[in-house]
């Protein structure tokens, strides 16, 4: 966890928003020490819920900036990310896949054998890029821990933007293995390793099998109007005078 | 500027937020009137019969005043979102009915740990499961007290008329505000769906109870540290006081005590947030009472029954038994001590219910085998008769023994339909 | 004899055969007609439409469950004799589930609203997708929460009406075959109520095919979407199907986008073969459990 939290401390800084306004929506329990350092605002909700939250407090004050660091956001979370991504809520999901929870494991890879369980599953797992880009996601990029400077520029280049944006970090999560440090640190250069950078890679194709080498790079860049200036625009239409757009007032 | 003040200080509504007039209008829609008259900002929402039109006279009038109506994908994210909403620095609310609000427990447990104001609208129907969406019933009280897991406690208050239903959406505002905890709603179907009169006062005739801030220096802010009363000052996020807000237990600084290294790991976060209540209960409950003086049965109801139980008392009275009423407002937190009081000195307690048992057995806890308590219980998709509440009563004023459980009478309906057994 | 005679004699003519059951007794539960659905939903033709296909695909109707949700549409099963099974809001899908995996004899179709399906069972709808679990999903989309009374929809076109959007749906609508293919359905469809024949034979042709279908049925609401937006009744809404319908098949899903009363593009989009959830599960365990 630690590079990613430091790439995104970075992110913030090179990306120039106030860091006050900066509020980090979770499921996974962060060490407060570390939020104390960052110095923004923190809340830690209920699994997978962490999207839904953040769309509360968006519009509740449309001046913050929401990043959802999200491990499950896929499961429980799928219908948030799906339906967020259609109204182009916006905010920033960082989605912390480390491979643990079934649904992102595809077969064990040759050189890591010791640890997993013999009943690693079979399903076909989720292409995240692809699910948020189908969903109507206006950015989505994936890259491993290691890439500290690719994500930075990308939580930099993200957080601005409007619209929802989805981030997939590859991490390794230490529960199942019995040698931790020697295996997560092995871990992590492996998927450093078996990268391969294809920025603009049509999302279909972004697939992680355990044959192929992992594709990261930034995928989607586009624009879309987002909920909140999709809402000011019909009301303000529809109401005239009467309406008081949101982001504009003061209550 | 609901926010601005510090404690104490009541406020006045904000004129633009009131439809100050008089209407003749469903439960629901003045539900919605009520909601933005209270300052409410922000409502999550997800239409379920019989609640939803709550939500659409909220979404009619709400942008009007820069609030927003957002219809989620569904409860689970309606909730979610409105606790984000709370700490954002909005009044927030939602609006459900059954299962709805089962498939909120878990963020109710959230928002409760979190200490986030906000309300619940349960216009309870028929159950459980789907049961039936159109009809009333009053089977979700013991739900909305137990409901989520751990231990915590609500607010619950139970409205009679469409007037209330406005009243008392105001009412679970400031009560939100002022204990930060969640407030449920608990209406039914009935008076959502009745439609009387309804009249809306001048803005400056209503008080609210504004969020109480902290003022002070930065640095010295806990978020969980209690006032005396039990409370903690809020603040809301984006505003540089680096908050640590967690569904975990917590201590003081909101940082999760599994953090602590060395220290005891007992839990005090769930004793703070139960004694926040139950230490102000006696502030926080408020109950009718009529004719009480010389009462030697009481009808203890809640909701729409209470309607009914007036023509039940009335009928009682005319044939010279001295019967009394006690109409819960608040329901929860339970008036256990006046439950007791009043069981030293009557004969009986008659409780009918839109269930087939929930608050009696409260009675029952509190009355200590000192009165006998008698259930008048019905299935739902209808109301009481009141003829059914006076042969009740006529029973509870005649029976002479002090039997040790709940004695339930039927409902004609009932018998009709069901026969003998259920005892 | 003149048919103006027969008529009042109540005598078909000799080359008419009678029959003393409906053709649909079989398929539906006779003793539930009249149904509920107001004049003017294309609902009841998407039934008849799938009793038929039921028919044409000649499957054991024995062996055949159909779930449905809460909604309009979530009425289905009540109406169609087979194992029905009315659930909750949204966990039609989940349900269906646990059935075909409890047991893969059994072939499951899931009979509900896009409210239903797109929005609470949004999350069942994208993982049954993705594990490719053997069952049919029809899903008939009438742009509204028609049950409930009016409300916006997930699949709502922008700036349409509804009661909860009193001022126009603010919120881009769903694409619904976009989103099972990306998921990873087999088979995904969309036709209307208007092209009864070719949505029967997609009914049929998607219940031979083993994996996870699609198959999205746009239904007139004579009662909410066309009032509030005032669209006429549900026989305008037929026509406007008639002169705004494009069939294409194959099309690329991304560009299946449907605006207010802008062109519908219908067809057969996705074809595909992919092992099914109990194909992997039983290969994988088979593989790795050596007996």
């Amino acid at each position: 966890m630690n590079p990613i939290i430091t790439a995104f401390a970075n992110g913030i800084k090179k990306s120039g928003i106030e860091l006050s306004k900066v509020v980090v929506v979770s499921d996974i329990p962060f060490d407060p020490e570390i939020i104390k350092e960052l110095g923004i605002d923190f809340f830690h909700t209920t699994r997978g819920r962490a999207i839904a939250f953040g769309t509360g407090l968006k519009l509740g004050n449309p001046e913050l900036k929401v990043v959802a660091f999200i491990g499950d956001l896929m499961t429980i979370g799928g219908n948030h990310l799906v339906h967020s991504g259609r109204r182009n809520m916006e905010m920033l999901v960082i989605c912390v896949n480390n491979f643990v929870y079934k649904e992102i494991a595809g077969t064990p890879s040759p050189s890591v054998t010791t640890g997993f369980s013999a009943f690693s599953t079979f399903e076909k797992p989720f292409n995240a890029p692809h699910l948020a880009n189908s969903c109507g996601a206006v950015f989505t990029a994936r890259w491993t821990a290691l890439h500290t400077n690719d994500l930075t520029n990308s939580i930099a280049y993200a957080l601005p933007k409007p619209g929802f944006s989805v981030i997939e970090v590859l991490s390794p999560g230490p529960n199942f293995y019995q040698d931790i440090n020697k295996i997560e640190s092995e871990l992590l250069n492996f998927y450093f390793q078996n990268s391969i950078t294809k920025n603009k890679e049509d999302t279909r194709n972004v697939e992680i099998t355990a044959d192929e080498k992992i594709i990261t790079g930034e995928f989607t860049d586009k624009k879309k109007t987002t909920f909140i200036d999709s809402y000011n625009a019909q009301l303000g239409k529809i109401l005239g005078d009467k309406f008081i757009p949101l982001g504009g007032q003061n209550e | 500027m609901a926010f601005r003040n510090s404690e104490g200080l009541k406020m006045k509504a904000n004129p633009r937020d009131v439809r100050t007039g008089t209407y003749y209008m469903d439960g629901d829609i003045a539900a919605g009137y009520g909601a933005l008259a209270a300052g409410c900002r922000f409502i999550g929402g997800y239409p379920i019969t019989p609640s939803t039109e709550a939500a659409e006279s909220f979404a009619r009038i709400a942008p009007q005043s820069g609030a927003v109506f957002v219809q989620m994908e569904d409860e689970l994210a309606s909730v979610a979102s409105i606790m984000g909403a709370s700490w954002s620095g909005v009044k927030t609310m939602t609006i459900t009915s059954g299962p709805g609000y089962s498939l909120m427990m878990e963020a109710i447990g959230l928002g409760a740990m979190m200490e986030a104001p906000f309300v619940i609208l349960n216009i309870q129907r028929g159950g459980p499961s789907t049961g039936v969406p159109t009809k009333t019933g009053q089977a979700d009280m013991m739900q909305s007290r137990w409901g989520s897991h751990g231990d915590y406690e609500v607010i619950a208050i139970s409205p009679d008329s469409p007037q209330e239903l406005f009243d008392f959406m105001i009412k679970a505002f400031n009560l939100a505000e002022k204990y930060r905890c969640p407030v449920m709603v608990m209406s039914d179907e009935c008076v959502g769906h009745m439609s009387e009169k309804v009249v809306v006062p001048p803005a400056e005739e209503i008080e609210l109870e504004p969020r109480r801030i902290y003022t002070g220096p930065k640095e010295e802010y806990l978020p969980f540290k209690p006032d005396q009363d039990l409370v903690p000052k809020m603040v809301k996020a984006g505003d540089g006081y680096n908050l640590y807000v967690s569904g975990a237990s917590h201590d003081e600084r909101g940082y999760p005590i599994i953090y602590q290294k060395g220290k005891n790991q007992s839990d005090s976060t769930a004793r703070r947030l139960v004694d926040k209540i139950r230490l102000n209960a006696d502030k926080i409950i408020e109950l009718h009472e009529e004719k009480l003086d010389d009462a030697e049965v009481v009808v203890v109801s809640y909701g729409i029954t209470s309607r009914v139980a007036v023509r039940g008392i009335e009928l009682a009275r005319k044939k010279g038994i001295k019967v009394g009423k006690l109409r819960l407002v608040t329901v929860w937190p339970f008036p256990d001590q006046r439950i007791s009081e009043l069981a030293a000195k009557v004969k009986a307690f008659v409780v009918p219910e839109i269930n087939y048992g929930q608050v009696v057995y409260d009675v029952e806890r509190c009355s200590h085998g000192e009165a006998n308590v008698v259930l008048v219980p019905h299935g739902g998709a209808g109301v009481h008769d009141p003829e059914d509440i006076l042969e009740a009563i006529e029973y509870a004023a005649t029976e002479k023994k002090k039997i040790r459980k709940v004695i339930i009478r039927k409902t004609r309906l009932e018998k009709k339909v069901f026969g003998g057994g259920l005892k | 004899m003149e048919s103006k005679e027969m008529a009042e004699k109540n005598v078909l003519p000799k080359d008419v055969p009678t029959m003393d059951v409906h053709p649909m007794d079989d398929v539906l539960r006779m003793d539930r007609i009249p149904h509920i659905w107001c004049p003017g939903c294309g609902i009841g033709t998407a039934v008849t439409a799938f009793a038929e296909g039921l028919k044409k695909a000649e499957i054991d109707l024995q062996k055949t469950c159909i779930v449905s949700g809460i909604g309009c549409t979530g009425r289905v099963a009540g109406y169609v004799k087979l194992d029905s099974f009315h659930t909750t809001h949204g966990r039609g899908i989940a349900f269906a589930t646990g059935i075909q995996v409890a047991n893969p004899d059994l072939k499951v179709i899931v009979f509900s609203g896009d409210g239903d399906i797109m929005s609470i069972g949004g999350n069942h709808f994208i993982h049954a997708a993705r594990r490719n679990v053997n069952m049919l999903v029809i899903c008939v989309n009438n742009f509204i929460y028609a049950m409930t009374g009016g409300q916006v929809a997930p699949t709502t076109p922008h700036a349409a009406y509804a009661t909860t959007s009193p001022f126009g749906a603010v919120e881009p609508p769903f694409n619904i075959p976009y989103i099972a293919d990306s998921s990873g359905a087999v088979y995904v469809a969309r036709w209307t109520v208007l092209q009864v024949r070719r949505l029967t034979d997609s009914i049929a042709e998607a219940l031979k095919k083993p994996g996870f279908s699609v198959i999205e049925v746009i239904s007139p609401c004579a009662m909410y979407y066309s009032r509030i937006n005032r669209l006429g009744d549900g026989l305008d809404m037929m026509k406007f199907y008639h002169d705004n319908t494009e069939i294409r098949h194959g099309e690329d899903t991304k560009n299946l986008d449907i605006g207010f009363q802008t062109k519908i593009i219908v067809g057969k989009f996705v074809d595909r073969e992919r092992p099914t959830y109990m194909d992997s599960y039983n290969k994988w365990l088979s593989g790795t459990v050596k007996d």
